[in-house]
């Protein structure tokens, strides 16, 4: 119920904001959140710290792209309602099998894995032309128009992204609270002791990076909206870094802070042109995430939250003595 | 005694030639242990011994380098650790490995929806869920009912004792390895603790192991002693307590300190 308040004030933002804004950050700022989102369950939830959702999301981006119109004449025309199905089932399928591939490894060696998934991806889709028309990939992506409404708009744009950031953060936390979501958690925790309660450990593993898959899925098919294009750099080290730090300096603890890193992310991009020189970017990005995880190691969310709490805990002593 | 063997009903446990090599070092040896359904079994033995070595090996968390194990007359030796829980082979754990970002309650709750295989479910848990009450009258047997709601990370040494009762007994266990329920609580807490293992049904196999002789001799009515890896007397409490081998290296060391 909280939650559903806080979407009252981003409901009320288009007539607030311009174009621009409401594009450029407001938009953006929810696809790369709900990409990040993607990261940040399976960091909390599993405990694992995947490079490949850029991967997942790509699968999904280029499925459509694939799929539906575009300027590069490439690929087989279906209706959206047949490719945006088809985009996710891959995006689940992709991450259910990076997750049987990345199964046995924790800490170190599952970034190990899912980075070289990542990077095989990358150049895959470099040097295959048949599926992906390697480096330059597909441009002229539209999305489509239901209801005669385009979803190109940017008002129709942002709303869809909205409500697909909603429904993937209730997603998370309504599947946190099944039994596979609390078995997730518990391989998290004591994989060992998971397996002596009579559970296979691979299941939830491969369950959440299918989940993930389906999160990094729905953000990669609005970005490629977004975009009207995707390439080899779509899904290559850049994106991949970029999910990280969105994820980092939101917090990895608490799955909507995704989304603030997701803001403070886009802001930075956005405006570090008139703050620097545009080349300056990937340092001042580098500062402030250093500060973060100098400062706030659990992201701007938890140091949020934290002050918050430090706010009311004045008030808890009086009522105490009284 | 109690030894069974011409009876028809098969042992709840019978170890033949089990060992455990790690490198070049036997943890344990040549043990033959066998264990009629229903009995209270004590390991005694001092640190190093090989008694925990010995519980992982029967559950199955690590393998038998030799030897044969055999549950209620059925092989397991090769079977993993999660099929001879199905057939209500349970254990609690010494340094208890709990998850520790979840609630008691949930903790117990899947517990028993593990067992069921009733684990893979999607959609999120009601509060009126079957298995959420059955957790609920676990967390009462376990004594564990008043911090339901905490995660398990903040419970006190005892609390997760207790708590790894009330796990191990999820699902009407057959046979229950219990391995030093009572290290680490208070003097108030160990009557507790004997009480709730007095209380178990009559027809559950225990198999305790146990550094306080008290619990052990109170609760069990065999005793195995091991050492060094190797089983060095079997018997009753009585037989237990008059043998000289096992004063030598148990009873005697222990009072030597």
């Amino acid at each position: 119920m909280k939650q559903a308040l806080t979407l009252v004030p981003l409901l009320i933002l288009p007539f607030v904001l311009n174009d621009f804004w409401l594009t450029q950050v407001a938009t953006r700022s929810l696809i790369l959140g709900i990409m990040a989102l993607s990261l940040s369950f399976l960091a909390t939830y599993l405990g694992v710290v995947s490079f490949a959702q850029a991967t997942m999301a790509g699968m999904a981006g280029y499925t459509i792209a694939f799929f539906g119109p575009n300027s590069v004449g490439i690929g087989v025309q279906l209706p959206f309602w047949v490719s945006i199905p088809l985009a996710l089932t891959l995006a689940v399928v992709s991450g259910g099998l990076i997750g049987l591939i990345a199964r046995r490894s924790r800490g170190i060696y599952a970034i190990m894995i899912t980075l070289a998934i990542g990077v095989a991806f990358f150049y895959f889709t470099r040097q295959n032309y048949a599926l992906f028309n390697g480096w330059t990939g597909f441009s002229g992506v539209r999305a489509p128009q239901i209801a005669g409404l385009s979803l190109r708009d940017p008002l129709p744009l942002y709303l869809l992204s909205l409500g697909v950031a909603a429904l993937a953060l209730a997603l998370v936390s309504g599947f946190v609270r099944s039994p596979l979501g609390l078995t997730i958690q518990a391989v998290r925790d004591a994989p060992g002791r998971v397996l002596a309660l009579g559970i296979s450990v691979t299941t939830p593993i491969v369950a959440a990076f299918a989940f993930s898959g389906l999160l990094a899925g729905a953000g990669g098919i609005l970005n490629v909206w977004y975009q009207e294009r995707i390439s080899s750099f779509s899904v290559g080290l850049g994106p991949i870094i970029d999910i990280l730090i969105i994820s980092v300096i939101g917090g990895l603890r608490h799955p909507g802070g995704a989304f603030v890193g997701a803001v403070v992310f886009v802001l930075l991009d956005t405006f570090a042109v008139d703050l620097i020189d545009r080349e300056r970017f990937n340092t001042l990005i580098g500062v402030v995430l250093l500060l973060i995880v100098i400062v706030a190691p659990g992201g701007l969310q938890q140091l949020a939250s934290d002050w918050m709490a430090r706010l009311r805990r004045p008030e808890a002593p009086k009522k105490s003595t009284v | 005694m109690p030894v069974n063997h011409l009876h028809n009903t098969a042992n709840a446990l019978e170890v033949r030639g089990i060992g455990k090599r790690f490198g070049g070092f036997w943890a344990v040896q040549d043990i033959d242990l066998t264990v009629r359904p229903g009995e209270r079994r004590a390991i005694l033995g001092p640190n190093g011994a090989g008694k925990t070595s010995l519980f992982n090996v029967l559950t199955g968390d690590t393998s038998a380098t030799t030897g044969q194990i055999t549950l209620f007359g059925d092989s397991v030796t090769r079977e993993p650790i999660n099929k001879r829980i199905q057939r209500g082979l349970r254990r609690t754990y010494q340094h208890a490995h709990l998850f520790n970002g979840l609630t008691v309650r949930d903790t117990l709750f899947l517990a028993v929806a593990g067992l069921r295989g009733s684990w893979r479910q999607v959609l999120p848990l009601r509060a009126t869920d079957a298995r959420l009450a059955e957790s609920e009258r676990l967390a009462e047997i376990a004594g564990v009912a008043d911090v339901l709601d905490r995660e398990t990370s903040e419970l006190s040494h005892g609390q997760r004792r207790q708590l790894e009762i009330g796990i191990a007994l999820a699902e009407n266990p057959k046979i229950l390895l219990l391995d030093e329920p009572a290290a680490g609580l208070s003097p108030a807490e160990r009557p507790k603790l004997s009480a709730l293992l007095m209380s178990l049904p009559k027809d559950v196999t225990v198999v305790l192991i146990e550094h306080d002789m008290d619990i052990a001799l109170q609760t069990s009515e065999s005793v195995s002693v091991l050492y060094n890896g190797r089983m060095l007397a079997e018997g009753s409490p009585d037989d237990i307590m008059r043998n000289e081998d096992v004063h030598r290296v148990y009873i005697g060391g222990a009072h030597g300190h």
